[in-house]
């Protein structure tokens, strides 16, 4: 060992003491306790888990729009100022329908256009592209694509719920967006979930 | 009656005169590419991956490479300036960027569920956190403290005209820490049902780091930086619960900060110049040296020695006679 010219080593003259001896043996047993302890720990260990939303248990997923409320803890309980929650649509699973239950508040007023005048998202994060030209007298029959805009979304889940048999198909449910979720120990929306939906499970990143 | 016509019908009967007549395509089955026709395709459900598991190697790397040069500034350098830019490093990436997680002290639970609940998997970068800023306590005292702990750093940079703890007070509230420390690991270690991840809930800067928090924390996390601009790092001192851990290992500590790079003056500017009371008859006490570096700044050997290397030699080496 290079001499430290800092702190003036005399124990190199007279040897190492007692007290040296004990310190090494103390460092060492430290060592071979932690070591093994991460051994152990890594062993048992995997990459990272994540928290999903079971969509057996989320109301909001799998109940029909029979006039309760949609649950809205994903919304106001994540630790984040915006939610990682955000409602999907599952475009395999979309009707397409001119009047989307989970667009439009189907119960509002129709206005001169015969659809219903006030949207259901209260952040008006539902885009709805007609899909081709549209035939202004029976746009009832044409396809439209509703695009969610995650940027506005917060996961409250209102048309989630809404879209279901008989109104819908069930193709929008809430999902934690990953890139977003800060992955805490104690989900805080976990610990208000009234379903015990969001559940952790490892990540699998294929 | 086909469940999706049944809206369709509601619809118009309510609004008496309609453009729409009724839908004619079903509407209860998803209609196929085919059906929409014009060359339509079905977008892609867009799904983000769960963070990449090479971030977690460069979390890791980031603390093995800023504990090592916080060892090094503090023990080699004895310079304040770089370890305060360290400090700002760590707490930007640690801090803000990371968002305070993961963070050696809330591994203190799940490393504590993992050897208590076998089903518990525990992320291999959270084993990495707890265990390497104790190995290096092991060797170096509490390094982590000094210059990479996120926590810690936002009190440092906050402490603008320290105060000296009365030494009884500051040994009682001292106990604190362990007693914070037990709790944790109890609330870990009960049925799943039970657990509680304390540490992370009640951590009073995560909120700040977020830019959001509940309130209680946030109003508790000011009061503890307002209190930290004259008490030296309340927190770090009185309730981390990973300090009390890093304390009880830096006693056994190989080497330490050694305040005078030569012989001692007897001064005692170093005892007045730590605002977390840890020089001792002017020794730096291993479990309590938050590796701040301050005590360098006030030593009056310690400035003769870096004025003497900045003119290009070093003047506490050369005999006296040659000076």
């Amino acid at each position: 060992m290079t001499a430290d010219p800092i702190e003036g080593d005399d124990t190199m003259k007279r040897g190492p003491t007692r007290r040296d001896v004990l310190g090494h043996a103390a460092r060492g047993a430290g060592l071979v306790a932690f070591g093994g302890a991460a051994f152990y720990l890594t062993s048992k260990a995997d990459a990272d888990g994540v928290w999903v939303i079971d969509p057996e248990k989320c109301i909001n997923i799998r109940l029909g729009a029979t006039g309760i409320e949609a649950c809205e803890e994903c919304a106001t309980n994540c630790v984040l100022p915006m939610s990682a929650v955000r409602a999907v649509n599952d475009f395999a699973k979309c009707g397409r329908c001119c009047i989307c239950p989970g667009y439009y508040e189907v119960t509002s007023d129709t206005g001169p256009d015969g659809l219903p005048t006030r949207k259901l998202c209260p952040r008006d994060a539902i885009e709805r592209v007609p899909i081709g030209e549209v035939d202004p007298e029976d746009p009832l029959n044409n396809f439209y694509d509703y695009f969610i805009d995650e940027s506005l979304c917060n996961g409250c889940g209102k048309c989630v719920l809404a879209c279901k048999e008989p109104a819908g198909l069930s193709s929008l449910r809430l999902e934690v967006r990953y890139d977003l979720c800060t992955d805490c120990n104690r989900c805080s929306i976990a610990m208000v979930c009234p379903e015990d939906a969001l559940v952790r499970i490892p990540a699998d990143p294929a | 009656m086909v469940p999706g016509l049944l809206l369709a019908l509601v619809v118009p009967a309510v609004t008496g005169e309609s453009v729409l007549a009724q839908y004619v395509r079903e509407t209860d089955v998803v209609p196929t590419d085919e059906d929409i026709g014009e060359g339509y395709k079905t977008p892609q459900v867009q799904r983000p991956l769960p963070r990449a598991t090479w971030w977690d190697a460069v979390d890791a790397v980031v603390l093995a490479v800023s504990l090592g040069l916080s060892a090094w500034i503090v023990m080699r350098r004895r310079n304040r300036h770089a370890l305060v830019a360290l400090t700002i490093t760590c707490l930007l990436y640690f801090g803000f960027y990371r968002e305070g997680c993961v963070c050696p002290i809330g591994a203190i639970q799940n490393v504590s569920v993992a050897i208590a609940d076998s089903t518990y998997s525990i992320p291999y970068v959270v084993i990495f956190f707890f265990f390497l800023p104790l190995i290096f306590a092991l060797f170096f005292g509490r390094v982590f403290c000094g210059g990479v702990c996120p926590l810690g750093a936002i009190q440092d940079l906050v402490l603008l005209r320290p105060v000296q703890v009365p030494r009884r007070l500051d040994k009682g509230l001292g106990i604190l820490k362990y007693i914070y420390l037990v709790l944790a690991v109890w609330w870990a270690v009960r049925p799943v049902a039970d657990r509680d991840f304390i540490i992370c809930r009640f951590d009073p800067f995560v909120g700040f780091f977020r830019l959001i928090g509940p309130g209680d924390i946030l109003i508790f996390g000011a009061a503890l930086l307002f209190l930290g601009i004259v008490v030296g790092r309340p927190y770090c001192r009185y309730l981390c619960p990973y300090g009390a851990l890093l304390a009880l290992v830096s006693r056994l500590s190989w080497r330490g900060v050694t305040i005078t790079p030569d012989k001692e003056l007897d001064c005692g500017l170093c005892t007045e110049s730590c605002p977390y009371g840890a020089v001792d008859e002017m020794r730096a006490v291993r479990s309590s040296c938050l590796f701040c570096a301050r005590c360098f700044d006030w030593c009056p050997r310690e400035r003769v020695r870096q004025e003497g290397e900045a003119a290009g030699g070093n003047r506490l080496t050369e005999p006296r006679e040659s000076a």
